[in-house]
């Protein structure tokens, strides 16, 4: 409570501040959005990483900077389509899989990336001792659970650098998304000489970690200013056209981006209900892309919660329509309605998933949700239920939605709703320390497959942060990661997809799609669903 | 050349010489500023107290079919049926308006071969451009949702993938309210199955915020808020400054000394800190509102400068002949602190209350507006202010009304703090403006 307040009261201030500060036409001019003849340019993060080092690092601030900063062994291309990063060959098969690194690649201090580095890595963020919340991603590989739950020790894991550059890798299933997987940040290799030099410090400053990506990092002002620079010893250096990004601006409050924007000081806004119209009236062109995010609210299962009964979500399912909060509330187009666990965006056996297997709809129904309300009541043999805690973070959209919540429930079905606004760290702790009785959270998905999602509310995922336990869940996640065949996957897939719908461990709200405005000289930004966005890698600034 | 013999002058009254330099008649207090400024806190204080019961609408109700608007007339809407997803049979030969109300737009148009996918504008009727991208449609059909009023828009549909501009439509849509909407309002009531064709929606003469709240409902709600915190927080101070303050001066010593080094220290504690102690001391949560521990934090950080200056007062009041006179004739502490003291004191305590209370509207408005205040659904002045201040680019009304209300509550009642000041100077022996 306490640094979270602290935290929360400054980040007001810093953002009254900014907002001042845009406010002023004569502080213009210092620092442009874009320059062409440095090829640089300005642009602003909404929250400071909480970590950079990737074997730890969860939420996609951490991976749109990792993602510039960092190379795994494979990487998505200009496309979107997966292309070798590291690696410059490889070979997937049913029962594992075989890289063969580049003799290029190297650290930012200009020795070769190895095998070596990759198994280390891999290793470390299984190591019970890291905590890292990504550990499961890992699962598919040979002795990895069991490493994680301490069982095994961790060079027992299925991952072998035959030579410096080759490594072979043992599936404990079939995996037929490890490519893709390959991409993600968690995969990405760490020197073993740089991490035990600086132990828990490792990245937590520029100075003290070592990169192997298109940028380095320059620059880390903690919650002030962070500055990438183009890496001099990558590899694909030739293909890198933009010079240095700046990121002198952490704030989360949109109007204070687009302001930034409008005085020409960064290069790419995300723009917000209030400004829509704004920008429009200005001429700027709207560009729209779907982020391939959902937002829901997440229930808490641990003891002592009126969330754990089923009754009781399923009065909150039948009175929280996410029509009603896209179109009204939220009234960003490109902003989705969420029915689903699974967004447009997941891809299916042939077409996208939601086209094959279409999600049941709940259509709002308030009379319906007082009967449920009413018997949840008798089944917890409670007088009065007690306040709810909802637990949200601290930009202005999402008190705005809190503040939705918190009328509907209490007007429609007479619950209170007390908000706790925490900054973004502060919240994942909560999160994690189950301090919660619905939490507003989102998801992004790590890799190009629909299990990013599914196993979310499997029992022995970190990332189940309200310990969400059904057997039946479990087994068809279960059943989906033992098989090959794409037909029975999905099928297993959309009896989750109703799972959802019927138990409501989580209340899928929308799936985010992010309308911004972009400099008109900045060229071949790409918004990624996958691998951090946006993605400066393949950008250039036009003359 | 004889030399003048001095001599006594015959003695004069002195009223003579008082007449010419006797002084002019002192301008009255009540100047136009100081009337202007009492009637305005009159009429806020009218505004919290009674204006709630003329204008009945709940601070916290979220109108969700009238979000941002502006001033409004209460007006009939349509009420209109979810219907869930809208896919319209058989083929239109031109674009054609299936619906036009304020849940939703319908639109239809023909079926081109050569384009795959459609890309809808929206735009305002009135200004030139294709304005707002809205959606690309694979389908010849579409259904607007997305926060539609009732004014005049332009619907442009072109290829998405040429650029094309294939169709192009003025709709104005008509008010309406959704079912679901309409039943959590209480609107309809019972489970009829037939539903009400039209229904009244209230009037905003202030308009709604991006919630969809009546702000004219919020600024009094917020008002209160504000208010009672302003009155109660320096009452509160004040009198605990003043009785320290006295007690410090009349007892003078030991007592003195000890009252004012803790005087001393409280000052030197900071304000905002203390401020989030005490919520944690508090046990207030998270969420909840956080108006007692602001009081407290005022009551226990602002008293030292009312003890000084009462203190002042009594110290050089101790030593005035007539209160010498007092105890020598054996009057009790009592009767001379009530007889002789109090009564001096007294203009200087009204004049420091009245300069507290804009003091304490504005910190009470500076911590909501950080969040460390109230908490929602209630709101004050402060709490407005930091809502509004995301929609300062669209709709600048939603900060500007609020901070009006701050600015001139402050205001007036530093003129009314000015003029007691005068007065009360006057009556010490100073020479009024």
């Amino acid at each position: 409570m306490f640094p979270g307040a602290i935290a929360r009261l400054s980040a007001t201030l810093r953002q009254l501040l900014l907002l001042v500060l845009c406010l002023l036409p004569a502080l213009s001019g210092h620092a442009a959005a874009v320059d062409p003849v440095d090829q640089r340019i300005t642009l602003a993060l909404a929250t400071e990483p909480p970590t950079l080092n990737s074997s730890i690092a969860t939420d996609s601030i951490g991976s749109f900077v990792l993602s510039h900063l960092m190379e795994g062994l494979l990487r998505y291309g200009p496309g979107g389509e997966l292309e070798g990063g590291v690696a410059e060959r490889w070979q997937l098969e049913e029962s594992g899989a075989r890289f063969w690194l580049r003799s290029d690649a190297r650290w930012s201090d200009g020795k070769p990336v190895t095998a070596h580095d990759f198994v280390f890595a891999w290793r470390h963020a299984l190591k019970p001792a890291t905590a890292s919340q990504y550990a499961f991603i890992f699962f598919p590989i040979k002795n990895a659970e069991a490493i994680q739950a301490g069982q095994l020790p961790a060079n027992t894991l299925g991952v072998r650098a035959v030579s410096e550059r080759e490594l072979v890798v043992e599936f404990a299933r079939p995996c037929p998304y490890f490519l893709s997987l390959t991409a993600f940040m968690t995969f990405m290799p760490l020197r073993e000489d740089a991490v035990e030099k600086w132990g828990r410090a490792y990245a937590a400053d520029a100075d003290k970690m070592l990169v192997n990506g298109a940028f380095t990092l320059n620059k880390w002002v903690h919650g002030a200013h962070l500055r990438l620079r183009k890496n001099r010893h990558y590899w694909d250096r030739d293909s890198v056209k933009i010079r240095e990004i700046d990121l002198p601006y952490i704030t989360s409050d949109p109007s204070a981006q687009f302001n930034l924007f409008r005085d020409g000081q960064i290069a790419l806004a995300n723009l917000d209900t209030g400004l829509l119209d704004e920008a429009v009236k200005r001429g700027h062109p709207i560009h729209h892309f779907h982020t391939g995010a959902l937002y829901f609210l997440e229930f808490n299962f641990r003891e002592g919660r009126v969330t754990g009964n089923y009754y009781f979500r399923k009065a909150l399912q039948y009175i929280i329509d996410p029509a009603t909060l896209v179109n009204k509330i939220i009234g960003l187009p490109g902003v989705l309605p969420a029915y689903s666990l699974f967004p447009m965006t997941v891809r299916g056996v042939a077409a996208p998933f939601r086209e094959e297997y279409p999600e049941m709809r709940v259509k709002a129904d308030i009379a319906l949700a007082r009967r449920y309300l009413a018997r949840a009541k008798k089944e917890l043999g409670l007088e009065a239920f007690p306040p709810l805690m909802l637990l949200v973070g601290d930009s202005p959209r999402a008190l705005q939605e809190a503040e939705y919540y918190q009328y509907v429930l209490q007007q429609g079905l007479g619950l209170e709703v007390r908000i706790d606004q925490q900054v973004f760290k502060q919240r994942l702790e909560k999160m994690r320390r189950g301090d919660f009785d619905i939490v507003a959270a989102a998801w992004g998905p790590d890799y190009d497959d629909i299990m990013t999602f599914a196993d979310l509310f499997a029992s022995w995922n970190d990332n189940n942060r309200g310990r969400y336990h059904n057997p039946a869940y479990d087994y068809w996640v279960s059943l989906a990661q033992q098989s090959s065949d794409p037909v029975e996957r999905f099928e297993a897939m959309a009896r989750l997809q109703n799972i959802v719908t019927e138990d409501v461990p989580i209340l899928p709200t929308y799936e985010n799609g992010a309308l911004y405005v972009q400099h008109p000289m900045l060229k071949g930004v790409r918004r990624n669903v996958f691998g951090g966005d946006p993605s400066f890698r393949f950008a250039w600034i036009e003359r | 050349m004889t030399i003048p013999v001095f001599r006594f002058a015959p003695w004069q009254p002195a009223e003579q010489q008082l007449d010419h330099i006797a002084p002019a008649p002192l301008p009255s207090p009540f100047t136009p500023s100081v009337v202007l400024a009492s009637v305005a806190v009159l009429l806020l204080l009218c505004f919290v107290s009674v204006g709630p019961l003329l204008w009945p609408q709940s601070h916290s109700t979220q109108w969700l079919s009238q979000v941002s608007l502006g001033p409004t007339t209460a007006r009939a809407a349509k009420v209109v049926r979810d219907e869930g997803l809208w896919r319209p049979h058989g083929d239109v030969r031109s674009l054609r308006v299936a619906d036009a109300n304020t849940e939703r737009v319908r639109l239809h148009w023909p079926a081109l071969p050569e384009v795959k996918r459609y890309q809808l504008y929206r735009g305002s009727g009135l200004d030139a451009g294709l304005g707002l991208p809205l959606a690309i449609s694979s389908t010849p059909y579409y259904e607007d949702r997305l926060q539609l009023r009732r004014a005049l828009y332009r619907y442009s549909i072109a290829d998405a993938d040429t650029g094309l501009l294939l169709f192009s439509v003025e709709v104005r849509p008509q008010q309406a309210i959704s079912e679901f909407e309409a039943r959590l309002q209480g609107l309809i009531v019972g489970h009829k199955t037939t539903l009400p064709s039209t229904i009244m929606l209230p009037a905003h003469p202030l308009g709604t915020d991006a919630l969809g709240r009546d702000i004219l409902a919020r600024l009094m709600a917020g008002g209160a808020t504000s208010l009672f915190v302003g009155v109660v927080a320096p009452l509160l101070f004040i009198s605990l400054g003043c009785i320290l303050g006295a007690i410090a001066g009349y007892a003078g010593g030991v007592v003195d000394q000890a009252i004012m080094r803790l005087a001393d220290f409280v000052v030197a504690l900071p304000f905002l800190l203390f401020m989030i102690l005490f919520r944690v001391a508090f046990g207030i949560g998270p969420g909840e509102n956080g108006i007692a521990p602001l009081i407290l934090a005022m009551l226990v950080l602002s008293w030292p400068s009312s003890a000084r200056l009462v203190r002042g007062q009594v110290l050089a009041l101790k030593g005035q002949p007539y209160v010498e006179s007092a105890l020598l004739s054996g009057l009790s502490t009592a009767a001379i602190l009530a007889r002789h003291i109090l009564p001096n004191v007294l203009p200087i305590i009204l004049v420091a209350f009245s300069f507290a209370i804009p003091q304490a509207i504005f910190t009470e408005a500076f911590l909501s507006f950080i969040g460390m205040g109230v908490s929602p659904p209630s709101t004050s002045w402060g709490a407005m202010c930091n809502d509004g201040i995301k929609t300062l680019l669209s709709h600048p009304r939603h900060m500007l009304l609020p901070a009006l209300f701050i600015s001139i509550s402050v205001l007036a009642f530093n003129i009314l703090g000015d003029a007691l000041r005068d007065i009360s100077d006057r009556r010490s022996g100073g020479v009024g403006r």
